[in-house]
């Protein structure tokens, strides 16, 4: 119990009076962008010069709101002589923002870093069946997507960089290697 | 004829006159529909009607004082005590045709029989005298409040005793209901649920 | 012809001081309780932080449908927003504002004319609580009737306390016989009226009758459009009433530096003083519950009163 009655009373009316002298905290949206942290999760952005159309994404998606149609091309052979190698074109690449539950295991399963999360959240529509994105609109988005943020002091190396340092020092290795085996025989590689 | 030959007399009338017989008759209006209405909430709208009407009165008769403590007393609390109560019941939206006791020409004969009381007492209270309201105005709260604790104390004291009574009886009244309560307390209290610990500390201390 | 156009420029002033003042006040209890609650509060209407809010808000009341349960009694159900707003527009015309007859017309029973008219306000709110057919408006209009009757007690009391002290019962009487003591020696009945007079205008911590969270609006609940809007009107007029009301009769109204030519100033800061007290008391304090509203009223503000007044009546024979 307090000292003095109305003690609690009084201090009820100070926090409100302390509150109304200090700056508020609300944000204006429309008028001023929100800021938003990193990794935020507005919506999904296609980078679909890396997309190989390997169809992982769609399998793994929980609802099903990954839409993809593709058809195969032949690519000549790369040398003379070679074999022709098919290589999968993408026609459609389309998400149904509707449907779509934001868990973003389509990002975390593509093999080839084609998805991303774009902090832009203003994609409203009046009509639920615009909410499906089209190709362009995803790879529109994929200008939107920040820099990972800088990884925390200390931490462990990101496996891909890793592993791409492994093989290039391998390769490396393997050149110097050569190099010394070419030092009599013949020379370039 | 003579008594009348030296004061205004009732064929020229002024306005504050008219307006009081308007208002009258617009009160009296009111006060019939109080009583004959089917309509238990409308009854008691109707005679916030007949009360301010009165109190409308009292100010054309310059009484000022009196008429706000009207609207005070009577309007403001009286009145509100009565919907209160109507509430409660759950007063019907309509007619409700069982609320009619069959007392209605026993009602009728004493409302008759006092307001008769009342009008001779004031006419012969009075007769023809004629009170001038253009002067000093004699309804006012000093005047009034003068008159009230000089010549008048003792009917003011005796009402206020009759008050009190009230006062106390009403307590006693109340007083009788608590042993039934009291027992039903006791009941809540043997049910496990209901003890809250920190009320059945303050009990006990 | 002098006089009447004397009457009617009074009147006018009046009226327009009514619709004026209420809306100040709606927009700075917007404002201050926003902020209080760390947020900005209106910023859009009129362009400059939400200044025409409460226009906007009232044009979009006279655009709604003007609905009538079909079992509420009609024609009471459509009576009671004007019988809970006229009130406080009479009561305007009887509070002075500076000295030399600055008021809109001067009683001689002021204070219980006052009174007396405020009562008849919450007369609305019984009469829409119970017309609308709807047991929540029931029951807020028994909760109002209740409160009503808890509370009048004590707000007579303070106020018979410094009727007795000033030796009148009009308003400018009593501004006339202030003294700068008067605010010691009044304070507790000051304090009683004005938590009184909060409680009878159902307002927040005093809410219970319209609280939302259990009986939706209470007696309002059935009501839309501009009725609904009237009653909101009525709600902030009586802020106005309450404190200027306050100020007149424990603050000394129009008393203060340079009141022969700022005396209005004076009162007008008084009462939006006090108005932003109502206001900050709302944002603070959580409502009371019925009980706890009715153990307040008997077993502190009236005991309180009638000290007040028997600490009057001991001064005032002490002094005379």
């Amino acid at each position: 119990m307090s000292p003095v009655p109305g003690h609690g009373l009084a201090k009820g009316l100070a926090v409100t009076l302390r509150t109304m002298t200090r700056r508020s905290v609300t944000h204006q949206y429309p008028d001023a962008a929100p800021h938003l942290p990193p990794r935020s999760r507005g919506v999904i952005a296609l980078f679909e010069e890396n997309c190989t159309v390997c169809m992982l994404c769609a399998r793994e998606c929980p609802d099903w709101c990954i839409y993809i149609d593709s058809h195969k091309e032949t690519v000549p052979p790369a040398a003379p002589g070679g074999r022709e190698r098919s290589r999968n074109v993408l026609d459609r690449f389309a998400i149904d923002f509707a449907l779509c539950m934001y868990c973003g295991i389509c990002i975390e399963v593509c093999p080839f870093d084609a998805l991303f999360w774009s902090p832009e959240f203003e994609y409203a529509e009046t009509d639920i069946r615009e909410l499906t994105h089209e190709r362009d609109k995803l790879r529109e988005w994929m200008w939107t997507v920040p820099t990972p943020p800088a990884l925390d002091p200390g931490a462990e190396e990101p496996k891909e960089i890793a592993a791409a340092r492994k093989t290039a020092e391998k390769l490396a290795a393997a050149q110097e290697t050569a190099a010394q085996q070419t030092e009599t025989p013949e020379g370039g590689a | 004829m003579t008594l009348a030959a030296g004061h205004p007399g009732f064929m020229s009338p002024t306005g504050v006159e008219i307006a009081f017989v308007l208002v009258g008759i617009a009160t009296l209006g009111a006060a019939l529909v109080t009583v004959t209405t089917k309509q238990l909430v409308h009854a008691a709208l109707w005679l916030v009607v007949a009360l301010g009407g009165f109190a409308v009165e009292y100010l054309l008769l310059t009484a000022e004082f009196i008429a706000w403590v009207q609207v005070l007393i009577y309007v403001g609390s009286v009145v509100v005590l009565l919907l209160f109560g109507l509430m409660l019941t759950k007063a019907p939206i309509g007619r409700s045709p069982d609320a009619d006791s069959g007392n209605g020409w026993v009602a009728l004969v004493v409302a008759v029989a006092a307001a008769a009381t009342l009008v001779w007492v004031v006419v012969d209270a009075f007769r023809s005298t004629w009170v001038d309201l253009g002067g000093a105005a004699q309804g006012s709260a000093k005047v009034t409040g003068a008159i009230l604790f000089r010549h008048w104390v003792l009917p003011f004291e005796a009402l206020s005793v009759l008050l009190l009574a009230a006062l106390v009886g009403a307590i006693v009244l109340s007083k009788r209901g608590a042993p039934a309560r009291r027992s039903l307390l006791s009941k809540s209290e043997a049910l496990p649920m209901r003890g809250v610990p920190s009320e059945r500390k303050a009990r006990e201390s | 012809m002098n006089g009447t156009l004397d009457v009617i420029l009074r009147l006018v002033a009046v009226l327009v001081v009514f619709l004026v003042l209420p809306l100040v006040v709606g927009q700075t209890e917007h404002k201050v309780m926003a902020h209080m609650q760390g947020r900005l509060g209106p910023m859009y209407a009129g362009g400059f932080h939400g200044w025409a809010q409460l226009v906007a808000d009232g044009v979009k009341f006279a655009q709604k449908e003007d609905v009538v349960p079909e079992g509420a009694d009609r024609r009471i159900f459509q009576l009671a927003p004007v019988v809970s707003l006229l009130p406080y527009l009479l009561v305007m015309i009887a509070i002075p504002v500076g000295p030399h007859g600055f008021v809109g017309q001067s009683i001689d029973a002021g204070l219980f004319f006052v009174l007396a008219v405020m009562g008849v306000g919450v007369l609305g709110s019984l009469m829409a609580g119970w017309a609308s057919a709807n047991k929540f408006s029931l029951l807020g209009g028994l909760r109002t009737a209740a409160q009503l009757m808890a509370y009048e007690l004590p707000m007579l009391l303070a106020g018979a306390s410094v009727a007795m002290a000033a030796g009148t019962l009009s308003l400018p009487g009593i501004v006339q016989a202030f003294h700068w003591w008067w605010i010691p020696w009044q304070i507790v009945g000051g304090v009683v009226f004005f938590t009184a007079g909060l409680a009878e205008l159902q307002r927040p911590p005093f809410d219970m009758p319209v609280a939302d969270s259990e009986i939706i609006f209470g007696a309002y609940t059935e009501y839309t459009g501009l009725r609904f809007a009237m009653f909101l009107l009525a709600e902030f007029a009586g802020i106005v009433v309450l404190c200027a009301l306050t100020s007149v009769l424990f603050l000394g109204g129009w008393h203060g530096p340079w009141s022969g030519s700022l005396g209005w100033l004076w009162t007008l800061v008084k009462t939006g003083l006090l108005a932003f007290v109502v206001i900050w008391l709302r944002v603070t304090y959580p409502r009371l519950r019925e009980d706890q509203l009715q153990k307040l009223a008997w077993t502190v503000l009236i005991p309180l009163a009638l000290a007040q007044i028997a600490l009057t009546g001991i001064v005032k024979v002490v002094t005379s």
